[in-house]
């Protein structure tokens, strides 16, 4: 028999390195006379997507358009370490690290400008849609490729380095108490299963998945990275299992160690809060791991609701969740 | 040294190979088509997939020698960055690429299914694309670039 079940799975998640470890990313920032930016970082984009938001950032915080900013990045050669692409930090962490380092080369470029404007403060300068002038007086105003190409024959140079640290603190291990992360990330997801109970498997039908992004930057990566990680999630609470045996592992490929394809996937709605994070940059917070984490719980909840059965190990195999079932009836006196 | 002759993207080749050679070795190492990725080497997620004679293969299963005569499509031969293939308009358009390992092998499946079935059902196309493993995106957005790459083909 064919039985549907709902589960829900909530999750907090902190990102970056935490535990008191000092999180640090770092940035070079230039604009240059043609009307464009470079950002150097260490950080690795994967293809979660960093340096289209390190391009972003610079470009809003800027006035330009994001393929007005060339992002190099991951090249020990050239490019400031920014630590690892992991602990779902790069978008926070590194992302902090371009902004500040743009903020700085663009406070020596607005100083210029307030000069040229005979601007008393450069508080009354603003870079805006490609152009740099004085705020609320558009005939004060020039193309901003024009104004830094001025300045370079000035002698001048609009450069920087900057970096940004996420601090915490251990835990104290008597009480519990400290600030080991930030900031933290929320999901919550909701799957629906059906389970055959002649042959214990489990096929997902749907999962929806909702999480607070602080601010989505660029929400055609929020939906990927949620997509991304409820397959992933599918995966480890169904198929994916590494087998050890005497520290060594027994099923190193793809034909024994089994992921989702096309077809073990539902359809997967992908909601996001915005809830603005004040630290982030632009009010944005990582995603990357905590999209895995409730799908888990959720799907392990919808067998529970289908069958009446507590799957406690992963992943929840058909031999595992037919000893369930068979264990259950037979609780029942059957 | 065995030599074979094949079609590649409209090429014809004459190539020396060792008997025991790979299509995806001739193709990457004798014509320098790095496009054609290798992930597991043994036929499993299908990065490596070319079309061979109006058929997806998992080119690491093949022998060059067994592709002696045959006519092959690499992610080479389909499109490029100012004239993109209708799947590759699509999957920029929505975002269907992530690190972009799988995605040759996943735009050679989708070509190879729309050329032969141009209205495919959701079935349809989960079932072309289901031997191309992808770790990234969750499959979601590839088969919503599918979906429309055939959808503007009908037009
Ligand atoms: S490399 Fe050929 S199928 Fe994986
Ligand atoms: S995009 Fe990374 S494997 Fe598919």
């Amino acid at each position: 028999m064919k039985k549907r079940g709902i589960g829900l799975g909530c999750s907090w998640y902190g990102t970056g390195y935490g535990n008191g470890f000092p999180d640090v990313s770092s940035a070079f920032v230039e604009i240059h006379d043609d009307g464009s930016a470079t950002v150097l970082t260490g950080a690795v984009d994967v293809g979660q997507g960093s340096n289209s938001i390190f391009a972003q950032i610079a470009a809003e915080e800027l006035g330009l358009e994001s393929q007005d900013i060339c992002v190099y990045s991951g090249d020990t050669d050239a490019t400031p370490d920014s630590g690892t692409t992991a602990a779902t930090r790069q978008t926070y962490n590194t992302g902090n690290a371009v902004l500040k380092a743009v903020r700085q080369a663009k406070s020596s470029l607005l100083d210029y400008a307030a000069h040229e404007f005979s601007c008393p403060t450069s508080e009354g300068i603003e870079l805006k849609a490609g152009y740099i002038g004085v705020k609320g007086d558009s005939s004060r105003r020039m193309p901003l490729a024009d104004m830094v190409f001025q300045a370079r024959l000035k002698g001048e140079r609009f450069i920087s380095a900057e970096s940004s640290t996420a601090r915490s603190t251990p835990v104290d291990p008597e009480t519990g108490q400290g600030a080991p992360y930030w900031p933290y990330a929320f999901g919550c997801q909701m799957a629906e299963v059906e389970v055959n109970t002649e042959t214990g498997m489990v096929r997902v039908l749907k999962v929806v998945a909702v999480h607070d992004v602080g601010k989505a930057l660029n929400p055609t990566q929020v939906e990927g990275q949620i997509a991304g990680g409820v397959t992933q999630g599918i995966g480890f609470a169904l198929l994916e299992e590494l087998e050890l045996k005497e520290g060594k592992i027994n099923n190193p490929a793809l034909s024994s160690y089994l992921i989702p394809t096309a077809l073990d996937v539902p359809s997967i709605e992908a909601l996001f809060v915005e809830d603005a994070e004040c630290t982030g940059p632009f009010g944005a917070k990582g995603l990357g791991e905590p999209a895995m984490l409730p799908t888990v719980a959720a799907i392990i909840n919808a067998i529970d609701d289908a069958v009446g059965v507590r799957i406690t190990s992963l992943p929840a195999t058909p031999e595992k969740i037919l000893q369930a079932l068979a264990e259950k009836k037979e609780g029942l006196g059957e | 040294m065995i030599e074979i002759k094949l079609v590649v993207n409209n090429k014809p080749y004459t190539l020396g190979v060792e008997p025991s050679e790979r299509l995806i070795d001739a193709l990457r190492n004798r014509l320098g088509l790095l496009g054609t990725k290798e992930g597991c080497g043994e036929g499993e997620c299908g990065a490596c997939t070319v079309i061979m004679d109006g058929k997806t293969v998992n080119s690491c299963l093949v022998l060059a020698v067994q592709a002696n005569g045959s006519v092959i499509t690499s992610i080479e031969g389909v499109g490029n960055r100012r004239s993109p293939h209708p799947v590759q308009k699509a999957f920029v358009e929505v975002g269907a690429v992530q690190c972009g390992f799988c995605t040759p092998g996943m735009v050679l499946s989708a070509k190879n299914l729309l050329d032969k079935n141009s209205k495919p059902s959701n079935e349809e196309i989960g079932i072309a694309m289901s031997g191309n493993l992808c770790r990234c995106t969750g499959y979601d957005k590839i088969l919503r670039a599918v979906k429309i790459a055939a959808e503007e083909g009908k037009e």
